[in-house]
């Protein structure tokens, strides 16, 4: 008994300074700022981590489906509301939630706009385990910085300096239409949210709850990945938490689609004419309930003011799209 | 008599060995399949018996006292 | 889970099924690997787990009825007199060979129809189509439940071996069944016989602060190799073979060395995971893998790659047909007429022939795997037949084949020829492959090498490095192995600082230089696919 103790302290102790030299190590890996050239990931979304602390009036979390939809300048340029979009292609709730906790830290929105789309995206267990271990210690999602380690790795600290003037949207003026379908034919039938993508909204539901933070439900308009039986899942999970719930593919009134002009890629995301219909109708949902400020005249957010200027110019010139997406 | 027999057939087929004292003729590949196939065809021939699949086994032909007494074995059992 | 490095076999499968099989009884372990690996299989082929099922059972009574023929006749011979004891054995073989023939009717059967049935039917509406014929065959989708390619050449051994006698069928179906299933060796093999191999499986031995060392470095050293260098790899390749029409033959001889590289680390990479995973229990699996690349012929290379692949073909394809009594006969006849090297030619090349076509079409069913088979059963054969020309030509030089220049030019030869074979493997098709291998002839040049191209095709300077280091590495251990140094035994031996060291180091080596995350594709375990 003794020489099997003496072994699991043994054991214990190699796991234990394995784990140190892991924190040791992530430290040095981690992006000591946020832009591509820095080694951040995903530097449309994680532009928010450059912005002014308790600065954002909303944040919008899910997949693609976010920054084909909504794009924050139309909001700011129309009410003054300020507003970023954290979401990235294929997003897993697990990265979802990530998204959020990070930006929590340093804002504090009244609103957090949840895409519905990636609570039906199928999440298998490895994923999960995997974005644990890349929580807990990060040097397994930044590992693949050894090729440009510098200096300032080791000694400098973390100080992200760059945002960018869409807001995490990324603009598309590319048209391809959708065949039209009655895509939301009304069904008893409910789609089925995975265990795991449960666990996830709750998190997120406990997570907003801390932070006074209100969470809200949308679905943006896409003929080829919405149906009824999506709507009536989210439906009763909105129910379930009490949370506010909006389809716009129910809203047509609302938010005129028109399928053959409004798309970038037959269906699966709007472009920028469907983006900017997307966002009035959020700018004005945001103004009816009457607690956002509108900072447009406020000197401390006069970066915005700037930023429209760019976005306006840049859409005109035809260089948005480059810009947007961060090519370089 | 036998032994001297065997070892003159595998000199025969493969000289580069000791078969004196080697103990691991198919382990190490000293013998390849096809060798195998040659020192059957001889033993057959010499000892006048028949050698099934069966005997084709690594402790039956590592050594040329195991092949040896694999060929008494067989010549008995007739 | 899809690869025995995949983290929830690493981190929570194996660490938990260890843990449990530690703290039963020693008459219950054997039950935890069985229920651990039928989970395992389970996790990855789900509802298909029946085939397993029902193989395990079929074999298992199939054993029985051949072992009571066995005793049957052995009871008979007692009673009987000497003159008639010859027609009872031959009444006796003709029974037995009705049970093996419906046994492997089933077996061979149900695998030939499951992977078989796509490529007989592409050939089938092809000829149809050439013929002029108007309608085509719509080919079924077949499911394959994983390992089905290697537990039923383990299913096959066992019961060959009853027929012949060397093995006594086991009475309990739970053995069997757990030399059948158990999860290291399920999805690429080593593939264990029932005699030499299966015993330790229950013996239920307590693993050993060595069996748990030892097995743990021997994986981080296999998670090394697939990680670090076949998952790196991996960008490369696919390129260099799905787009080869855009490159030079340079950049095909890359093609060939890297996917060869490629498929070692990652099958004896794999392999490592394996046999160290077996020996955390202290299991012993057989290997597959002994330093092939020092091998300074095609024959000895395939003694030293996939090992248990090519014993079971020699042992259940190669001498029971060149034993056989037509062969035997063929060989007599030839030795007279053409010598005593060419006699048993005729008859081994046949009988390997049919074991190179089997091979190529384990691998797979395409004609590529075919030609894959073929090219080595040319290479084997034709250096068989001119044997004895060589060693003349050899001998008149004063060249001594085992030593020096000429052995490096045998070991560096081989290698390439290898190269060559595993471009035919890993190509789209056949006649891809040989569009590629002509460019190889037709079109080399060295241009690609520095203008650009090589850096530009999913590596950079960096991945060509660590790649480099990497092989080194492996390079440097296996020279220590092919010595009969084992270097965990080395490692054992000095003090705990260095012993933690270098684990540490081993560890992190491939935490930071896996090619794992967003900027990689790694590789899908080749051989599971088999």
């Amino acid at each position: 008994m003794k020489r099997y103790l003496k072994t699991a302290l043994r054991f214990i102790l190699f796991c234990v300074i394995f784990m140190v030299i892991l924190m040791l190590l992530s430290k040095v890996f981690v992006p000591k700022d946020n832009q591509k050239s820095a080694g951040m990931e995903a530097v449309q979304s994680n532009g928010i981590l450059g912005e002014p602390d308790n600065t954002m009036d909303y944040l919008v979390v899910g997949d693609s489906e976010t920054y084909s939809s909504i794009t924050p300048m139309e909001i700011w340029r129309q009410y003054g509301y300020t507003g970023y979009v954290c979401g990235t292609g294929g997003q897993h709730l697990y990265d979802t939630e990530r998204f959020l906790a990070q930006a929590l830290k340093k804002q504090s929105p009244k609103y957090v706009i949840l895409e519905t789309n990636a609570l039906y995206r199928k999440t298998a267990y490895e994923k999960v385990l995997k974005s644990q271990l890349e929580k807990y210690f990060q040097i397994f999602r930044y590992h693949d910085r050894w090729k440009s380690l510098t200096l300032n790795d080791f000694t400098g600290s973390v100080n992200y300096t760059w945002t960018n003037d869409y807001k995490g949207y990324r603009y598309e003026n590319k048209v391809v239409p959708a065949a039209l379908k009655d895509y939301m034919k009304q069904t008893d039938q409910k789609a089925k949210i995975s265990a795991i993508n449960q666990y996830y909204v709750e998190q997120m539901i406990k997570l907003c709850r801390k932070n006074n933070v209100e969470l809200i439900l949308v679905s943006t308009p896409s003929i080829k990945n919405w149906n009824y039986a999506k709507h009536n899942g989210i439906q009763a999970l909105a129910d379930q938490y009490g949370l506010e719930y909006y389809d716009l593919n129910l809203m047509p009134d609302q938010v005129k689609i028109d399928w053959k002009k409004d798309t970038r890629d037959k269906g699966d995301h709007l472009n920028h004419t469907g983006a900017v219909q997307v966002s009035d109708w959020l700018g004005a949902f945001f103004h009816s309930k009457n607690t956002l400020t509108d900072h447009r005249q406020e000197t401390a957010y006069s970066q915005w003011n700037d930023a429209l200027g760019r976005y306006d110019q840049q859409i005109a010139d035809g260089t948005a799209y480059e810009i947007s997406h961060c090519k370089k | 008599m036998m032994k001297e027999q065997i070892i003159e057939i595998l000199e025969d087929i493969q000289p580069e060995a000791d078969y004196e004292t080697c103990q691991t003729l198919i382990d190490d590949h000293i013998l390849t399949s096809l060798d195998v196939l040659s020192l059957v065809a001889e033993l057959e021939d010499e000892f006048d018996v028949t050698i099934p699949t069966v005997e084709i086994i690594p402790s039956n032909f590592n050594s040329v006292d195991a092949i040896a007494a694999m060929v008494e074995r067989l010549q008995e059992e007739g | 889970m899809k690869s025995y490095v995949a983290p929830l076999y690493l981190l929570v499968f194996l660490p938990a099924v260890v843990f449990l099989y530690n703290i039963v009884p020693k008459k219950l372990r054997p039950v935890v690997l069985l229920l651990a690996s039928y989970l395992f299989f389970w996790s990855i082929s789900g509802k298909l787990i029946l085939f397993l099922l029902i193989s395990t059972f079929s074999i298992h009574h199939f054993g029985l009825w051949l072992s009571s023929l066995q005793e049957e006749r052995n009871r008979i011979l007692a009673e009987t007199e000497r003159p008639e004891r010859k027609a009872v054995k031959a009444e006796y073989i003709r029974r037995q060979r009705w049970v093996i023939f419906l046994a492997v009717c089933i077996h061979i059967g149900t695998l030939l129809v499951l992977k078989y049935t796509a490529f007989f039917g592409q050939n089938l509406n092809s000829l149809l189509a050439l013929a002029g014929v108007d309608w085509t065959w719509k080919i079924p989708k077949m499911v394959m439940p994983i390992g089905i390619s290697f537990y039923t050449m383990q299913a096959m051994s066992y019961i060959l071996d009853v027929y012949r006698e060397t093995l006594k069928p086991d009475k309990n179906i739970g053995r069997l069944a757990l030399y059948m299933a158990f999860f290291p060796s399920m999805m690429e093999g080593p593939i264990c016989r029932y005699n030499d191999d299966a015993v330790s499986l229950w013996e239920g031995r307590r693993s050993s602060v060595q069996n748990l060392v030892f097995g743990a470095e021997r994986i981080l050293y296999g998670v090394m190799k697939k990680m670090v260098i076949a998952d790196r790899l991996n960008i490369m390749i696919k390129t260099l073979y799905s787009g080869y029409a855009d490159y030079d033959g340079g950049m095909m001889v890359v093609a060939a060395i890297a996917y060869t590289c490629q498929l070692y680390m990652e099958f004896s990479g794999t392999m490592d995971v394996v046999i160290g995973s077996a020996e955390l229990f202290g299991i012993v699996l057989p290997e597959n893998f002994k330093r092939p690349f020092f091998s300074k012929s095609i024959s000895e290379f395939w003694t030293r790659w996939h090992i248990t692949l090519g014993t079971w073909f020699r042992d259940y394809i190669f001498y029971p047909i060149s034993m056989s009594k037509p062969m035997k006969r063929l060989t007599s006849k030839a030795r007279k007429k053409i010598g005593n090297h060419f006699g048993p030619l005729i008859a081994g090349s046949i009988a390997l022939f049919v074991v190179w076509l089997f091979n190529g079409l384990w691998h797979g069913a395409g004609w590529h795997y075919i030609c894959f088979g073929m090219y080595h059963f040319v290479l084997i054969a034709s250096a068989n037949a001119v044997e004895p020309y060589t060693k003349k030509f050899l001998e008149k030089l004063h060249i001594r084949r085992e030593e020096g220049g000429y052995k490096c030019f045998r070991i560096v030869r081989t290698a390439l020829l290898v190269c060559i074979g595993e471009l035919i493997f890993r190509a789209d098709s056949l006649r891809i492959a040989m569009r590629m291998l002509k460019k190889m002839f037709t079109d080399f040049t060295f241009r690609s090498f520095t203008d650009g191209t090589l850096l530009n095709l999913g590596m950079d300077k960096h991945d060509f490095l660590i790649v480099a280091v990497s092989v080194l590495i492996v390079l440097v251990i296996s020279i220590a192995n092919e010595r009969g140094i084992c270097i965990r035994q080395k490692l054992a031996e000095k003090k705990v600082v260095v012993r933690w060291a270098v684990v540490y180091g081993l560890i992190l080596f491939c935490i930071i230089f896996g090619a794992y995350g967003m900027n990689y594709t790694p590789v899908d375990p080749i051989y599971a696919g088999f």
